[in-house]
C-alpha cells in the first residue's frame, strides 16, 4: 500500500511539472504551428534568475516571482526577435529557428556565466519531509505538486474564463478565422508566449529546486520529454499536454520503481517503446485532431 | 520540375549543411600554421599540440579549466624559450562540443595540422573517438583527467591518461569506508558512461575484498529529473546500509544529495573526482560529511599558493576546479617528456612519456613507468565540512590491491 501511495506521489508530482512544460509548448503551437525547442533555455534563464536573487540576499519568494517574470519577459522578446521575422516562413524554417535560439542562449550561458552548474542554495526550510500514513513525500515534492496544480487550475480559469483563453483555444481550432474576428495576429502570439514563458519560469523553479543546481544545459533533456508530452497528448491540445504529462511520469516513475534491476539500462528505451505504441493505437495522440493537409 | 515539397526540403537541407559548415569552422588557433612540428636530436623545433576540447557542452567543467590552466603552462614555458629552452610549443584549439562524434572529427583535422601531441576530453568514451585517430597516425594522445583504467588499452600503446584511474580511487574509498566501521554499502551507478557504471563495480570489489558487503545497487539515468523512488528504495532496504557510494556528478550528484537528504536518509555518502567543484561545496549542510576522491585540495595557500598567484595574473579569477591545476600538470608532463626526447618527433615524445616517472607536478610526484599509462599520482581524500574543502589524506595506493580494469 505504501507503495503505492509513494508512487501516486511521484507521479503527481514529476507529471505536473512535465503538464506545466508541455502545457508551454502546446499554446505555442497552438497559434504558431510551432514547436519551441528554446523552451528548455526559457527554464534555464529562470533558474539563473533564481540563482542571482539568492546571491543578491532578495527574500527567496521575491526571487521566485522574479524567475517566472523573466521567463515571460523573455518569451515575448524570444518571439519578437526570433520568431516575428520568420512567422510566415514555413514550419521547417521556425524549427531551425527554434533550436539556432536554443543554441545560442547555452552558448551565452556558457561564456558569460559559467560552462559548470552553480548550486542554487533553496533555503533550509525546504529540505526535510513529511509524513502521510506509513509514507513519506519530500517538502520540495509537495511544493511541487501544489505549484503544478495551483498553477494548471489558473491556467484552465484562463482558458475558460477570459477572452484571450477563448481566443487562444480558438486559433489552435482555426487561427484565420480568429483573426477575422478582429484579434490581431501579433498580440495573439505574443500572449501565446507570454503565457509559455510564464510556465516555462514555474517548471524552471520547481526543476532547480528539486535538482539543486542550474547549468547550461539543463533545459534539454525536459524540452525533449515535454516534447514527447505533446506528442502524447495529440499537437495542439491544451487538456492533451497535461494529460501525456502524468501519462510518461507515470510509464517513467514506474519503470522506475518495478523493472527488474537486470533491464534498468533499457529503462529509457522501454519508455519510448511505451510511447510508440500509444502513437501506434493513437497516430494523432489521445486527443489531437486530424490536420488535413492543404493541397 | 521541382515540387513545393522538394523545394522545402532542399530549404531544409541547405540550411542544415550551412549550419554544419559554420559548426566545423568554428574552433581557433592561437597562431597561423608556423614552425616546424618535425625536429629530432636536439634540434630546436615547434611543438605543436593539438587540444581536442570540449569548450561547451557536457564536459565543458573538466575541459575548460584544464585548457585554462595548460594555457598557462605553455605562455609560461614560450616565454623562458620553449621546452628546454629550445622547444616553443603551439597549440591548435578545437572545441568538440563534449560529443564523441565530433571528438573524432576534430582529431582528425587536429592530425591533419601535423601535431605532435592530441590532448583529448576528460571522459573516457570522446577521448577513445579521438584517440582511436591518434594510434592509427602514431601521435601520441593524453585526456585531460579521463580517469576510466579501460581507456589506455581501448586505443593502444599512444593512448594515456593525466589522471589516475577509477579503480585506484575506488580502492581509496572502499579502504576508508572500512577504516571507518562501515560493513554495509549501496552503490548507486548509472549505465551512461564507463565512469558512472564501472565505478560501483570496483568499490564492490574493493569493499568486498576488504570483508564488507554490498546490500543494495541502484541505477540512475543521468540528467533525470529527482532521485526519489531510488530515496524510497534505499528507505525499504533492510539493513540500512552503513554508507552509500556512487561516481554520479553534477548535476545528478545534488539532485541525489537533495532527494535522500529530503526524504531524511542520513547515511553518510562517499563521491568521486567529479564531484570536486563549487557546486558541491555550495549546496550547503546537505553537502556536510561527503567524503570523495580527487587529484588534490584546491587552497589558495600552501603548495598551491604560487599557482593561485600566477592563475590570477592571467584570468584575473581564482582557479574554480583542481582541473584548472591538473591542466597545468598535462602541460609539466610534456615539458618532461620533450625534454628528454629532444624532439618534436610524436614518436620519440611517446617513448618518453612512457618512461616518465617522478614528474614533480602541483598536486606532488607524476609518473607512467611501470604503469598501464594512466597516470600514477597520489590520491587526495577530502571531506566537505562547512562548505569547505577538508583533506584526510593523501594516498598512494598500493598496485597489488587495485581492483584489475
Amino acid at each position: 500500500m505504501d507503495a503505492i501511495l509513494t508512487y501516486v506521489v511521484n507521479v503527481i508530482s514529476l507529471g505536473g511539472t512535465y503538464a506545466l512544460l508541455a502545457l508551454g509548448l502546446a499554446v505555442v503551437f497552438s497559434v504558431l504551428r510551432l514547436i519551441n525547442f528554446a523552451h528548455g533555455e526559457l527554464m534555464t534563464l529562470a533558474g539563473y534568475t533564481l540563482l542571482a536573487g539568492i546571491v543578491l540576499g532578495v527574500p527567496f519568494w521575491a526571487a521566485v516571482i522574479a524567475a517566472v517574470v523573466v521567463g515571460g519577459i523573455a518569451a515575448v522578446i524570444m518571439e519578437t526577435t526570433a520568431f516575428r521575422p520568420v512567422r510566415n516562413a514555413n514550419p521547417a524554417t521556425l524549427l531551425m529557428t527554434s533550436f539556432a535560439v536554443a543554441m545560442l542562449l547555452q552558448v551565452i550561458f556558457q561564456n558569460f556565466i559559467s560552462a559548470r552548474g552553480q548550486a542554487v542554495p533553496v533555503p533550509s526550510m525546504f529540505t526535510g519531509s513529511i509524513p502521510i500514513g506509513n509514507a513519506q513525500i519530500s517538502i520540495i515534492q509537495a511544493i511541487s505538486i501544489v505549484a503544478s496544480l495551483a498553477s494548471l487550475i489558473v491556467l484552465k480559469l484562463f482558458f475558460d474564463r477570459s477572452r484571450w483563453g477563448w481566443a487562444i483555444r480558438a486559433a489552435a481550432d482555426d487561427f484565420e478565422t480568429v483573426r477575422l474576428m478582429g484579434y490581431r495576429a501579433s498580440r495573439l502570439i505574443a500572449v501565446a508566449f507570454l503565457i509559455s514563458g510564464l510556465l516555462a519560469g514555474i517548471a524552471g523553479v520547481l526543476w532547480v529546486m528539486q535538482r539543486g543546481s542550474v547549468d547550461p544545459l539543463m533545459g534539454l533533456k525536459p524540452v525533449l520529454a515535454a516534447f514527447v508530452v505533446v506528442v502524447i497528448g495529440g499537437l495542439g491540445s491544451l487538456p492533451g499536454a497535461v494529460i501525456g504529462g502524468y501519462i510518461l511520469a507515470g510509464i517513467e516513475i514506474a519503470l522506475q520503481t518495478w523493472l527488474p534491476e537486470s533491464f534498468i539500462p533499457y529503462r529509457d528505451a522501454l519508455t519510448f517503446v511505451l510511447v510508440v505504441v500509444v502513437l501506434s493505437l493513437f497516430p494523432n495522440g489521445l486527443f489531437g485532431k486530424r490536420i488535413a493537409e492543404k493541397v | 520540375m521541382i515540387s513545393n515539397r522538394q523545394r522545402r526540403f532542399a530549404g531544409i537541407f541547405a540550411a542544415s549543411a550551412a549550419a554544419a559548415l559554420v559548426l566545423a569552422a568554428c574552433g581557433s588557433s592561437d597562431s597561423a600554421d608556423s614552425g616546424d612540428s618535425g625536429g629530432g636530436d636536439g634540434e630546436a623545433c615547434t611543438v605543436k599540440v593539438g587540444v581536442a576540447t570540449g569548450q561547451t557542452g557536457g564536459l565543458a567543467y573538466v575541459d575548460v579549466p584544464s585548457l585554462e590552466g595548460f594555457d598557462l603552462w605553455k605562455d609560461e614555458v614560450n616565454a623562458a624559450g620553449g621546452i628546454d629552452g629550445k622547444f616553443q610549443v603551439e597549440t591548435i584549439v578545437k572545441d568538440t562540443r563534449s560529443d564523441a562524434a565530433q571528438s573524432a572529427t576534430v582529431a582528425a583535422e587536429l592530425l591533419g595540422e601535423g601535431i605532435s601531441f592530441l590532448i583529448t576530453p576528460g571522459d573516457a568514451d570522446p577521448s577513445i573517438a579521438a584517440g582511436q585517430l591518434a594510434q592509427e597516425a602514431q601521435v601520441p594522445a593524453m585526456s585531460w583527467f579521463g580517469s576510466a583504467p579501460i581507456l589506455p588499452a581501448a586505443v593502444g600503446d599512444f593512448m594515456f591518461s593525466n589522471a589516475f584511474g577509477d579503480n585506484s580511487q575506488a580502492r581509496v574509498l572502499a579502504d576508508y569506508a572500512t577504516e571507518q566501521g562501515y560493513t554495509t554499502a549501496y552503490t548507486l551507478g548509472s549505465p551512461d558512461s564507463a565512469y558512472t557504471s564501472n565505478l560501483p563495480k570496483y568499490f564492490a570489489v574493493a569493499f568486498q575484498d576488504n570483508g564488507g558487503t554490498i546490500v543494495g545497487e541502484g541505477t540512475y539515468t543521468m540528467g533525470q529529473p529527482n532521485f526519489n523512488v531510488i530515496a524510497d528504495q534505499i528507505k525499504a532496504l533492510n539493513p540500512q546500509p552503513d554508507v552509500i557510494m556512487t561516481p554520479a556528478y553534477e548535476p545528478d550528484f545534488p539532485t541525489f544529495l537533495k532527494s535522500i537528504r529530503g526524504a531524511g536518509i542520513n547515511i553518510p555518502v562517499l563521491g568521486t573526482d567529479g564531484i570536486d567543484s563549487p557546486t558541491t561545496l555550495a549546496l550547503g549542510p546537505i553537502a556536510d560529511g561527503v567524503v570523495y576522491t580527487t587529484a588534490g585540495v584546491l587552497a589558495p595557500e600552501g603548495p598551491q599558493a604560487e599557482y593561485f598567484e600566477k592563475f590570477n595574473a592571467k584570468y584575473g579569477k581564482d582557479p574554480e576546479a583542481i582541473f584548472a591545476v591538473t591542466g597545468y600538470e598535462l602541460g609539466l608532463i610534456l615539458n618532461a617528456a620533450v625534454t628528454q626526447a629532444q624532439s618534436c618527433d610524436p614518436v620519440a615524445i611517446k617513448d618518453a612519456i612512457t618512461n616518465l616517472e617522478g614528474v614533480q607536478g602541483i598536486t606532488g610526484k607524476i609518473g607512467f613507468k611501470g604503469g598501464d599509462r594512466m597516470a600514477i599520482r597520489e590520491i587526495a581524500l577530502i571531506k566537505v565540512v562547512n562548505g569547505q574543502r577538508e583533506l584526510i589524506a593523501l594516498v598512494a595506493p598500493d598496485p597489488t590491491r587495485v581492483p584489475a580494469a
